[in-house]
């Protein structure tokens, strides 16, 4: 009997994993729902990779853009403007639902023929040129676009068109054979994807607690459970992960570096983030109509001495509106953006500036090193005798006609620079609609080569003629992209990915190690 | 009795309608949620849009009718970021809140009351002296610096006690005592100028003379007779604690309670939320004064007999 009871107890050992893999993490901040479709922001961002799929994958590993089957196994041109899609076969939901050709189809065309004014708000900047999704087979897809569309492959990963289930979501309210706004408000609140991670519980704005879906298509998630809890102090996210309450934390300052490396038992990780903190200046302000008066308050600050100061140099400081994970478009050889004080005093001379008063407005604590940046700024203006005032409200002022100048940012909502200053400066889009900016007939037939031209090399020449427009009269600065930093344990090994848009918590297999 | 606990109940009715009034127009003049809640780069076209779907567009009158409508329903509206009734949001806050709250008040109680006391009977001695001193200490150490610093120390030095949010009693430590440290610093000093008043008249003489133990003379005669004062003093202060002056220290210990929601709700012109919000609040406050005023009533049977504070 004893020996039977050893036996037993041994083959146990054997078979059983020696613990549970857990990862708790103190996060800056939770988001108020989930939803992939209608949101875009830097906090939401973060969720979404470890729950649900896109079409099209990606090696989020590198910027390069090496596409991977995701829930469609292939893809192909049938014309110009028609991409049939191939599903993979034996996918299911977190709910245990099969996943075929109806949800891709209802995923897709929440978005594309929007209903739903979330979701119209956000397939307008970016998906404007996808007229819908048809079902061919139990297994087959049809995209249909307007115009040709030289970027079929980057908008089918984008995280507002990951897949979601159909049946589940037209079922959590009123009559489940339609869907309701109520329902994609239900959705936010209890989601469902088909990724290695099941939302097992969700209190918006305070916790999310992730648990492993074994139903998962791919390679298995590494950790059993992951709960994040939303914890605002950055001195107390610290305590946490040095008393243990906590494997990780997110959003730690770079001030805080040095004291992390010098503690035994964690360290930090952290990355140029794919995002501009920028400037941005009202054209169609009375006093700021000249466009010298924008090139000089651009010219007066030395971004790079921001940089060194706020950034401890960890930031990047771009030569124009470009990043290294835009791939063939990246454009670092263009100089749009420098620092030339005795220009800047030379175009304000000639302009006539007569010392009137210029706002910068900014959010108190909205942008890390926000306000400390904008006073720097005001300081780099009087060098070249530019009255400066800060104005700090909680507003954003962006859509006022009295704004002269305020922070703002560009994040890079997917790799390439549609998606970056594209989506924020399209003819017709947010900076011109709420008048700040204005474009013309040369604007927008360069912008139109840049978007639809599926050569290369044509597109990178409308880019380039696009940022000729932004220099001689600018509306916007962009200053650094901020330096990001995540701390962790020692035995838990993250880093975060160049291949992911900013902000995104992979713990998805290769991505996490837990010891 | 009975007059004034009706009086008491019917001027909380009153208070509490101006303020549903009061509370719906104040968050109208904070300014166009738009502008805060998805208000960066959005075109015109979709600006309407969301203004739309969130229910803005009506005039403010009908946005009132609303807002009074959606008392009805129990649910208190939707949240605009979260798309869930307020009623679940501020329900999951409020039971957090309140334990600190409780906590907070019982070691208020435990401490100054007996120190206050002390500090009276031997106000000239050390005891008096040390008592004072350390009432001085807290009331001049802001929550937040007291909050940081024991988690300075007991967290991150030691690894004592834990500091993100509420799972355990050890979660209510630290919380508690930065709550607490000026709540007890000023309640002390109020109970022993009570006491001292108190002390000084002649119906202690009297009950001395009578030849009473001194311990029934000072908590019978005299902690009786000085509570009137501590009871409103304690009344306010809880007041303001409940009316989410906690919120430094639920966000330095992230702990899930109304003061944080408030902040949030305030910050993202989340209307339904901050409206209800600072509603659950006042409801609180006016709980919390009508319980004090009916304390006063059982501390001195003359308010019974004539109805009147």
């Amino acid at each position: 009997m004893n020996r039977l009871l050893t036996a037993t107890a041994l083959t146990a050992l054997l078979v059983a994993p020696a613990f549970a893999t857990d990862l708790t993490v103190a996060a800056a901040n939770v988001s108020s729902y989930l939803d992939p479709g209608r949101d875009h922001s830097n906090v939401g961002s973060q969720f979404y990779f470890n729950t649900f799929d896109p079409l099209i994958h990606k090696d989020y590993s590198t910027a390069e853009a090496k596409w991977m089957p995701g829930l469609a196994t292939g893809w192909k041109l049938i014309d110009d403007t028609t991409m049939e899609l191939t599903l993979r076969q034996g996918v299911t939901f977190q709910n245990g639902e099969a996943m075929t050709a109806d949800d891709v189809v209802f995923s897709l065309n929440r978005m594309y023929q929007a209903t739903f004014a979330p979701y119209q708000v956000r397939s307008r900047d970016r998906l404007d040129n996808f007229s819908g999704a048809e079902k061919v087979d139990e297994y087959t897809v049809r995209i249909k676009t307007k115009r040709a569309e030289p970027l079929w492959e980057t908008l089918l990963n984008l995280q507002q068109v990951f897949i979601i289930p159909e049946d589940y979501t037209k079922g959590l309210t009123g009559d489940p054979k339609v869907a309701e706004d109520s329902d994609y408000e239900a959705f936010s609140l209890a989601p469902v994807g088909t990724g290695p991670y099941t939302v097992s519980e969700f209190v918006p704005g305070q916790k999310i607690v992730w648990t492993r879906f074994d139903g998962f298509w791919g390679d298995k998630a590494p950790l059993d459970t992951v709960t994040v809890t939303r914890v605002p102090e950055i001195a107390s996210r610290l305590t946490a992960l040095k008393t243990g309450e906590v494997d990780m934390i997110t959003n730690v300052a770079p001030d805080q570096l040095a004291l992390i490396e010098s503690e035994p038992g964690m360290h930090a990780v952290g990355s140029a983030t794919a995002l501009f903190h920028v400037m941005i200046m009202n054209m169609n302000h009375p006093k700021l109509k000249d466009a010298r008066i924008r090139q000089a308050m651009s010219l007066a600050i030395d971004r790079d001495a921001l940089n060194e100061a706020l950034w401890l140099g960890k930031a990047v400081v771009p030569s124009t509106h470009t990043m290294e994970e835009f791939g063939a478009l990246y454009m670092p050889e263009l100089q749009t953006f420098g620092y030339d004080p005795e220009k800047a005093k030379a175009l304000l001379a000639e302009a006539g500036y007569d010392g009137f008063e210029i706002t910068f407005d900014t959010a108190p604590g909205y942008y890390t090193n926000g306000l400390l940046a904008a006073q720097a700024i005001q300081e780099m203006w009087a060098a070249v005798g530019i009255k400066g005032r800060i104005n700090v409200d909680e507003k954003w002022s962006g859509n006022s006609p009295d704004m002269m100048a305020r922070n703002w940012s560009n994040p890079m909502y997917f790799a390439d620079p549609f998606g970056s200053f594209g989506v924020m400066w399209a003819p017709g889009g947010p900076s011109e609609s709420e008048g700040r900016f204005n474009t013309d007939e040369a604007y927008k037939a360069s912008w139109d080569r840049f978007r639809y031209s599926s050569d290369i090399e044509t597109r990178r020449a409308a880019y380039a003629e696009l940022m000729d427009r932004i220099q001689k009269d600018p509306p916007v600065l962009p200053l650094y992209r901020p330096y990001e930093s995540w701390a962790m344990r020692t035995g838990v090994t993250w880093v975060p990915q160049a291949g992911h848009i900013p902000y995104v918590l992979d713990f998805r297999a290769g991505s996490i190690t837990v010891e | 009795m009975l007059r004034y606990t009706a009086l008491t109940l019917l001027r909380m009715v009153v208070t509490f309608f101006v303020i549903v009034t009061l509370v719906f127009f104040a968050t109208r003049l904070s300014g166009n949620p738009i502008d805060f809640v998805i208000g960066q780069g959005i075109t015109k076209e979709d600006r309407v849009l969301l203004i739309r779907y969130y229910g803005l567009d009506g005039s403010v009158w009908t946005q009132y009718l609303s807002y009074l409508r959606a008392f009805t329903d129990g649910q208190f509206g939707l949240s605009f970021l979260e798309r869930r009734p307020v009623a679940e949001i501020v329900a999951e806050r409020i039971w957090p809140s309140t334990q600190l709250l409780l906590t907070s008040i019982a070691l208020t109680m435990a401490v100054s009351i007996p120190a206050g006391i002390l500090a009276a009977i031997y106000r000239k001695g050390w005891v008096g002296s040390a008592v004072m001193t350390v009432a001085f200490l807290g009331y001049a150490v802001p929550n937040f610096v007291l909050a940081t610093f024991m988690v300075l120390v007991f967290s991150y030095v030691l690894n004592w006690l834990p500091v993100v949010g509420n799972g355990t009693a050890r979660h209510f430590i630290m919380p508690t005592l930065a709550l607490s440290a000026v709540l007890i610093a000023a309640l002390t000093r109020f109970t022993r100028n009570a006491m001292l008043d108190v002390l000084e008249q002649d119906y202690m003489r009297t009950a001395r003379a009578k030849g009473l133990p001194e311990r029934l003379v000072i908590l019978k005669h005299g902690l009786r007779n000085a509570s009137i004062t501590v009871l409103s003093v304690l009344g306010l202060q809880v007041a303001a604690l409940a009316a989410a002056g906690s919120v430094v220290v639920e966000s330095i210990f992230a702990w899930p309670g109304i003061g944080d929601m408030l902040v949030r709700a305030a910050l993202t012109r989340d209307y339904p939320v901050l409206q209800f919000g600072v509603l659950t609040v006042a409801i609180a406050v006016i709980t919390i004064n009508t319980a004090v005023d009916l304390a006063y009533a059982w501390a001195d049977p003359r308010l019974r007999q004539t109805g009147r504070a």
